[in-house]
């Protein structure tokens, strides 16, 4: 068996088990709810009746343990329950405000990447001069206010004072687009509404731009950190004597061997984002997963609760999967543990 | 015929929080053509730095401050910009290291490592050539199997093996000056005689001068023609090696030939306790005392 | 100490950082004598001043019901930092136990504790705290109860990681070597090399801590009106964007403001304290 195969199965084995303790985590969660969750999901109006059939359907009666028991068994089923709020099984809610803040996140989380490594190897390349005294000040300013505020301010300046960007939404209420993959840029561009797609486009930018604000300044001082440490190392001092251009020793030399270590810091970020997202999307009325988060919260609505929560953990526990291959994608340690030649 | 080397009266002192503190007092050393030369001292007597103002890579920080004459084919390198020092290295000189594992890049191959030496000569080298190439340098330095150590990285290669790597790619692009500090004090005693013996060889057939800087006079003895001993920043004994080993006339020369077993060992042998006489004057050897 | 301070003189940044801090802890503090109108840290209504944009009167504006903005960002200050002083007096201490034990005990322990670690950190820290604040009332204990359930397991990470690697240290094994008990290993000779990096922590976290709290009651989950909030204030000005800019920027600016102050104290800390990131 390939060591990546197996470093692969490892970790979905333990995700496994970390996905079943999240479940359990988020079902006491669910039961620490003072009163009865059927009467406080149902409001105060609702009739003995109601709240009686709603316990039953729930389970509310039976033990805590048999009650997740049964909560794992719809689970394992694919079925999170019906939403209160929306009348509807949870999972046809989620998927359909899921890919609307994957969208925003992964475009997020393409710029950091994007802007936070190459200021990272700019303030490690010129350390200790003003090139990295300006990183570090500008990446403690970045993490220095919750993604709402940064939100509110590039709103207020790239779409009230400077109209560049539109105001709030994911697309121009005159485009009608059928819904295929739910991402809005992949469905118009599937459509062949070109229009439609640089104004998805559009839309995507800036509430991208400000959840991807914080990661950036932690991806950069990550980043730097990691290729300060690398530029002590003899194989640069190597690629120095070499004559090697100080630019690609940054680019190639240092950088390689630094960014694996960050790859993982740079995974949580992007989980971060996943929960941040809520702050932008309420800022830039984004149609997506947190909006719905939101609503149900507000409504005491057990079950949507609940299959928001597992299903960001789910996604979050994907992400480290994926960071974890890359890394052994970039680290040739862990491709050939064994020794080719000697 | 000018040098290949030739420091005259070179001085080096950092500039640290209590002023400047001086690191080298005045040395001059030349090297011929074809020269072998070793520049051997204890660990801080200020070899290494020496290794480093030829390469030019010490003009680069901020806090050396460089004065004296370093010649280098008969250009001064003092004189030169930057770009003009970076553009001798790896091309007619090269260094090897002490360590050879780690100073391998662990995240490249060996094939891509060298592809980017050679690219130093030959900018627009491709892989097909490269790897030719490669092939033909790894055979000079008696690699078995060329192919599967250009496909390998670092950590999959014994100490032994990338020494030898290190070799080959030092001397992939005909360097006229090679520089070698401390070369394999971190591997075996025989696995470092093995490649310092490989070394003179290939050397000796290329006609490369080179700089051998050392803190063993065992290791010295079989490899150098000339010999430079440096105590605390300044040259106390210099002339042709069989000379001084055969007639040691500086008190810390004697000291450190005390201090060494007289193989070719590798670690650190024990420093010579501090005498009054270290201190005494440079004693020059004539050219034909041996 | 007297070393330290000097540092931090010697770097500009973080003495900036320094200094914010004090003053924002001291007018945090003597909110009820510097802020212009003590009164309105509650319900107060004053209709004929509503929603008026800065002037001599009123530095920072007024909002919807004629509160001072200003006096209003000095009380939720108070607010913030003592959220923040709570969930780091409690967090912090929890979690150094739990990864002494798991790093120092190793065995069962370790793994059953570490997958609980896992598991927490396995949900994004906002959202954890938005799931909690969803079935709990919106209070300000609550909300100090749900960033600490979500804060722990960082600390215990880092312990845990710290732990592990000074169990293979040569005094700790002398400590065994000479039977010196588990806790006293623990805690006597493991502890104190974890402290500056948790020290460290604890700074910066003071900022992360006050994003978190201050995102919850953004949402309308954490502090409730007439309680003055810095996230709620944003919340409640975002809807008047961007006519009565006063309303949302400023509380804004706040937030960034204290963050920084103690980022920039905890970056130079890290230096002074010798902690990796």
């Amino acid at each position: 068996m390939s060591p990546v195969l197996r470093l692969l199965l490892r970790r979905l084995g333990i995700s496994f088990v970390v996905l079943i303790g999240v479940s359990m985590l988020i079902f006491a969660i669910a039961r620490i709810i003072p009163g009865d969750p059927a009467r406080i999901a149902l409001g105060p109006n609702a009739t003995a009746e109601q709240v009686e059939r709603i316990r039953a359907e729930m389970h509310l009666d039976e033990p805590i343990p048999v009650q997740y028991g049964f909560f794992l068994r719809d689970l394992a089923r694919g079925d999170l329950g019906t939403s209160l709020y929306t009348n509807r099984p949870v999972t046809t809610d989620i998927a359909q405000f899921l890919p609307a803040t994957l969208e925003l996140v992964f475009l997020a989380g393409l710029i950091m990447v994007a802007v936070g490594l190459p200021l990272g190897i700019l303030a490690a390349r010129y350390r200790g001069r003003w090139p990295d005294h300006l990183v570090r000040v500008l990446s403690l300013l970045t993490v220095s206010a919750p993604s709402f505020v940064w939100a509110v301010i590039l709103m207020l300046i790239f779409a009230y004072y400077l109209p560049f960007f539109p105001i709030a939404g994911r697309i121009k209420d005159i485009y009608e687009i059928e819904r295929v993959t739910g991402f809005m840029t992949i469905d118009t561009a599937l459509a062949g509404n070109w229009p439609a797609f640089w104004n998805a486009w559009h839309h995507l930018v800036l509430p991208a731009v400000a959840l991807s604000l914080s990661g950036i300044g932690q991806a950069a001082r990550l980043t730097r950190a990691n290729m300060v440490e690398t530029y002590e190392k003899p194989y640069i001092e190597m690629a120095q004597a070499y004559g090697f251009f100080p630019s690609r020793i940054a680019r190639t030399y240092a950088f390689k061997p630094s960014i694996i270590p960050s790859l993982t810091i740079i995974g949580l970020d992007f989980a971060a984002m996943l929960g941040n997202a809520f702050l932008v999307e309420a800022v830039f009325a984004w149609p997506g997963l947190s909006r719905y988060g939101v609503a149900v919260i507000l409504r005491k609505d057990l079950n949507a609760i609940m299959g928001t929560v597992l299903i960001i953990a789910l996604t979050f526990l994907i992400v480290n999967i994926i960071v974890d291959l890359l890394i052994a994608f970039l680290n040739p340690r862990i491709r050939h543990s064994t020794r080719a030649a000697s | 015929m000018s040098p290949v080397l030739d420091i005259r009266d070179l001085h080096l002192s950092f500039k640290g929080y209590g002023g400047l503190s001086e690191v080298l007092h005045g040395i001059s050393l030349r090297i011929e053509q074809g020269q072998k030369v070793a520049l051997v001292g204890e660990s801080g007597s200020g070899k290494s730095v020496t290794a480093r103002i030829v390469l030019g890579l010490l003009q680069e920080t901020r806090t050396a401050r460089i004065r004296g004459a370093v010649e280098f084919d008969g250009r001064d390198i003092g004189a030169m910009s930057a770009r003009q020092r970076a553009a001798l290295r790896g091309t007619e000189m090269s260094m090897i290291f002490q360590d050879p594992t780690s100073s391998l890049n662990p995240t490249f191959t060996i094939g891509r490592q060298f592809r980017e030496v050679l690219g130093r000569r030959d900018p627009g080298i491709g892989r097909a050539a490269s790897d030719a190439r490669a092939t033909q340098m790894l055979a000079e330095v008696s690699i078995p199997d060329p192919a599967r150590v250009l496909a390998a990285y670092p950590f999959q290669l014994s100490g032994g093996m990338n020494q030898r790597v290190m070799i080959a790619m030092a001397l992939a692009n005909r360097p006229k000056l090679l520089l070698a500090d401390e070369p394999g004090t971190a591997l075996d005693v025989s696995v470092q005689a093995q490649t310092l013996h490989l070394m003179r060889e290939l050397v000796d057939d290329h006609g490369t001068s080179v700089l051998f800087i050392s803190h063993n006079l065992g290791v010295v003895r079989e490899f150098a023609d000339r010999l430079y001993v440096i105590y605390r920043g300044r040259i106390v004994e210099e002339g042709p090696a069989a000379a001084i080993f055969a007639d040691p006339r500086h008190a810390y020369t004697r000291a450190l030939m005390d201090a060494v077993p007289r193989i070719t060992g590798g670690g650190l042998p024990d420093v010579p306790e501090v005498s009054e006489d270290f201190l005494a004057p440079l004693i020059r050897h004539e050219e034909d005392a041996a | 100490m007297i070393r330290a301070f000097r540092i931090l003189a010697a770097n500009p940044l973080s003495l900036i950082g320094f200094i914010l801090v004090v003053l924002i802890v001291f007018a945090a503090v003597f909110a009820p004598w510097i802020a212009p109108y003590p009164t309105h840290n509650g319900a107060v209504v004053d209709f004929l001043n509503n929603n008026r944009p800065p002037s001599a009167q009123n530095w920072m504006g007024t909002d919807l019901v004629g509160r001072d903005i200003f006096s209003r960002i000095l009380y939720a200050y108070q607010i913030s930092l003592g959220l923040g002083l709570v969930v780091l007096a409690i967090a912090p201490p929890v979690g150094t136990i739990v990864g002494l034990l798991a790093g120092y005990m190793g065995g069962w322990v370790e793994t059953i504790l570490m997958r609980l670690v896992d598991v927490f950190l396995s949900i994004p820290p906002l959202v954890l705290a938005i799931a909690m604040m969803g079935v709990l009332e919106p209070t300000l204990t609550n909300a100090m109860l749900a960033v600490t359930v979500m804060w722990w397991p960082w600390y215990a990470r880092l312990v845990y990681s710290i732990a592990r690697s000074e169990r293979e240290e040569g005094y700790v094994l002398a400590a065994e070597v000479i039977g010196a008990s588990s806790f006293h290993i623990a805690f006597r000779e493991i502890l104190p090399n974890c402290l500056p990096a948790i020290l460290t922590k604890m700074t910066l976290d003071m900022g992360f801590v006050i994003i978190i709290a201050s995102s919850l009651s953004f949402l309308g989950l954490g502090v409730q009106p007439p309680t003055p909030d810095l996230g709620s204030m944003v919340a409640e000005g975002a809807r008047y964007l961007p006519d009565s800019w006063w309303l949302t920027v400023f509380p804004g600016l706040a937030i960034l403001l204290v963050v920084f102050g103690f980022n920039l104290l905890g970056d130079g800390l890290r230096e002074i304290l010798g902690v990796d990131e």
